[in-house]
């Protein structure tokens, strides 16, 4: 009787919130799960991290009307999740990204040379980032991969907008040097 | 075309000095992820075609939301358990307080139980109460009666000996057994086996 009651309070909580996680929260998970793998180069890690972000938020769920901006929330608690599991590391990860490891799912479109320029294209995109210091890195992601305005990448990484923009600037410049560079050995 | 391209380029400037606004920068991915990009643009091609393809195609599992799911009812059945889990250590301390009082209670009733004089009637029947009293009585008194007896038999007995009692008295231990022994010798007995011979 007294389980059932439980129950029964329990899973009507459950839903309500649940639907309020899924709309708003959910819709982050895969913006949050490549945030994670760009930091940790990790896919697996990367899952845990944004599973974990997740939980971190369902526990504090009567918090939420609290928290003004709930995108930009998610995105650090990821973020310096990502970075705490990094450091902890007992070896940190220093090669460059293998783009085998990064999980694409080709469009069936694709034909085999068109795959393999993709590729090479990408492998060079990855030495790119790795020349960017982490902040950039950062900025980076979160301004070209997910699209993030400058006032919301300012709240994730706790740093004014002026530091955000120049952040971003030396980042393009260096991948622009990087790009003209690999081009000119190329040609 | 051309002056798309135009518009590209400028575009792409703006984007290197960080001017471009979101829409902006999305045009410029959509651009590049297309076919016919000029020659002097190729070189930028990769960066933002990366860009559009990491957003589309890096995705968590279809999996995702089930682990997600289990590991949240995991986490509510935990909750349920963390309120006895806080009071574990008080729990500890009531419990352990709870046992020091019995234990307490329990010894000193014990100890009041033994320190009771025993008083019990075992005897239904009072004339055979009456009989073992009397009977036991009976004893002590024919016990006591003996050894009245052999008390007077033995002072009697010392009587004949002769002993200076004053002598006695006034000599230390060591002196009193030295006379004696020397009486004893000279009346040809030995003390110690006289009253037990007698």
């Amino acid at each position: 009787m007294w389980q059932d009651v439980t129950f029964w309070l329990f899973n009507r909580h459950y839903i309500m919130n649940n639907e309020k996680f899924h709309h708003i929260i959910l819709s982050l998970k895969d913006n949050l799960y490549r945030l994670a793998l760009s930091i940790v180069h990790d896919k697996a890690e990367a899952e845990d991290i944004v599973q974990d972000v997740f939980l971190k938020l369902w526990s504090k769920k009567d918090e939420w009307n609290a928290i003004n901006n709930a995108e930009a929330y998610c995105y650090r608690s990821t973020k310096n999740l990502a970075l705490d599991r990094l450091s902890s590391r007992a070896i940190r990860k220093t090669e460059s990204i293998d783009p085998q490891q990064e999980g694409y799912s080709f469009i069936d479109n694709e034909t085999p040379h068109l795959h393999f320029i993709r590729q090479e294209e990408r492998s060079i995109i990855y030495k790119c980032i790795d020349e960017l210091s982490q902040n950039q890195r950062l900025v980076f992601q979160l301004r070209e991969i997910e699209g993030l305005s400058y006032n919301d990448i300012s709240n994730v990484l706790d740093i004014s907008e002026d530091v955000v923009k120049v952040t971003l600037f030396r980042a393009r410049r260096k991948m622009k040097e990087l790009l003209e560079k690999y081009n000119d050995k190329r040609i | 075309m051309i002056k798309e391209y135009e518009h590209i380029r400028f575009l792409l400037n703006k984007y290197w000095n960080c001017e471009t606004s979101l829409e902006e920068e999305k045009k410029l991915r959509d651009f590049f992820s297309g076919e016919d990009i000029p020659e002097d643009l190729q070189p930028y091609a990769p960066l933002f075609r990366y860009c559009k393809e990491s957003r589309n195609s890096i995705r968590l599992g279809n999996d995702f939301d089930k682990k997600l799911e289990t590991a949240i009812r995991q986490k509510e059945k935990e909750k349920q358990y963390i309120t006895i889990r806080i009071f574990a250590p008080a729990l500890k301390i009531a419990a352990s307080i709870a046992i020091i009082i019995t234990l307490g209670v329990g010894i000193y009733f014990l100890v009041n139980e033994n320190r009771k004089p025993y008083f019990a009637e075992t005897y239904n029947d009072p004339d055979a109460a009456f009989k073992d009293a009397t009977y036991a009585l009976e004893k002590l008194s024919e016990a006591l009666r003996k050894g009245e007896e052999v008390s007077i038999k033995t002072l009697d007995e010392l009587k004949g000996w002769n002993i200076d009692w004053t002598a006695l008295d006034s000599a230390d231990s060591t002196d009193v057994m030295d006379s004696v022994d020397v009486e004893a010798t000279e009346n040809g007995h030995l003390p110690q086996s006289h009253p037990r011979e007698s």
